[in-house]
């Protein structure tokens, strides 16, 4: 949180569609910060500790993908609630991190806004629950 | 090799029967050959003169080829899955700057123009979700318009409570070519609903429904709205009518407007003797 302001992290390699993702956190009336690929998504969540979701494409260059960097995140920052979106139609709810949500590529807009709602204001998804 | 022959002894005293027992051929400077090996002792009457019938198969080509065709399968299915998100991405990008466009905007009319496009690009995406979950490339038509109006409404109407789109549809799968434009039509007709039919009602509601029964089928949009405007306040018809028109004529049909009293119901109606239906023919 940032002055009282949720702070979603966007993972997408795709300029284009991160610059539309980053207007569309914007426009839900959160504060936005953008990454291109795994390493730099770690990077920022290293260096500021105020991140409460992370809505991150699946199919990346470099050294995690989505899928990889979801589980990561779970694992050392298990606060951060996670939104993957990829163009694979269906990822196996399995692979995901327990309590993370999917969204298939194209998305549309009040879906995704949904869905960040949804995880952003659900306590029983927070991480005590998620852990036992 | 031991084995093998122990279980060959074990054939013979009538105890055993090898079947499809499989052992590799090694030879110093010869490629492994795979050999499958059948063995039964031959009941012939005569006790002692045991004779066993023994098969032995090279299987090593016939094994290769398997694998090959096995390998080509799955690359056919890595190649088909990197294909469907390439496709998908870029829809996800069309669908991006569409949207961008239409927040910078400052013209209503032009946002609105935008945001069709967008609607337009949604539903074909929407076919594009149903083929690559579904084999043998047709589309469930009722799962693919309730999920449809489903995204249109989510993104057009901001009271909920105060109008509503339904989908009632029979159970029919159609060729991804025939749900594109069965959805591009319900994309417009709704649109045009949302648009016109409600301007100060309290309440309204949107019915989609796709009937089929043999080559035979009939898609209608009725809403109970304030009914058509006609004579001089008619509208000029627009972009959405002009695609509806041409999508309705393309697929060889009907095409109806009238009064529902209240309201208004289009009606595309198809009487063939081309069944569209579980047609997996590829398109020309």
């Amino acid at each position: 949180m940032k002055n009282g302001r949720a702070v979603v992290l966007v993972v997408e390699d795709t300029a284009i569609i991160r610059m539309g993702a980053i207007h569309l956190v914007e426009s839900a009336g959160y504060e936005a910060l953008e990454a291109c690929d795994a390493d730099e998504a770690i990077q920022l969540l290293e260096a500021r500790g105020d991140i409460d979701l992370a809505f991150t494409d699946v199919q990346m260059p470099g050294t995690m993908d989505g899928i990889k960097l979801a589980h990561y995140i779970r694992d050392r920052w298990p606060p951060v609630k996670l939104l993957v979106a990829s163009g694979m139609a269906i990822i196996e709810e399995s692979s995901l991190p327990t309590g993370s949500l999917f969204s298939a590529k194209p998305y549309g807009e009040r879906e995704i806004v949904d869905k960040m709602i949804r995880l952003l204001d659900d306590d029983d998804r927070s991480f005590a629950k998620i852990e036992e | 090799m031991l084995k093998l022959a122990s279980l060959l002894k074990a054939t013979a005293a009538g105890s055993a029967q090898i079947e499809a027992y499989e052992i590799d051929l090694v030879r110093p400077n010869r490629r492994i050959r795979n050999l499958v090996v059948n063995a039964c002792r031959l009941d012939d009457g005569d006790k002692d003169r045991i004779r066993i019938l023994l098969a032995v198969t090279d299987v090593t080509d016939v094994r290769a080829e398997a694998r090959i065709k096995d390998d080509l399968v799955r690359e056919k299915a890595i190649l088909l899955q990197e294909i469907q998100h390439r496709v998908a991405n870029s829809l996800q990008i069309i669908a991006s700057v569409l949207m961008q466009s239409a927040r910078k905007v400052q013209s209503e009319e032009v946002r609105g123009h935008l945001h069709n496009a967008h609607h337009r690009v949604m539903s074909i995406a929407a076919v594009q979700k149903q083929l690559s979950t579904s084999p043998g490339g047709t589309v469930d038509i009722s799962r693919y318009l309730t999920q449809l109006c489903d995204s249109l409404g989510a993104s057009m109407i901001a009271e909920p409570e105060r109008l509503s789109i339904s989908v009632k549809a029979d159970d029919a799968s159609v060729t991804a070519k025939i749900s594109v434009s069965l959805g591009l039509i319900v994309t417009e007709l709704v649109i045009n609903a949302l648009k016109h039919a409600f301007p100060d009602q309290t309440t309204g509601a949107i019915k989609v429904a796709y009937d089929a029964s043999g080559g035979d089928w009939t898609l209608s949009v009725t809403d109970d709205g304030i009914g058509m405007p006609t004579g001089s306040n008619a509208p000029k018809a627009g972009l959405g009518t002009g695609i509806v028109e041409a999508l309705t004529r393309n697929l060889e049909c009907d095409l109806e407007t009238r009064g529902a009293s209240p309201g208004t119901c289009v009606t595309i109606r198809h009487l063939g003797d081309i069944d569209h239906h579980e047609d997996i023919r590829p398109a020309a």
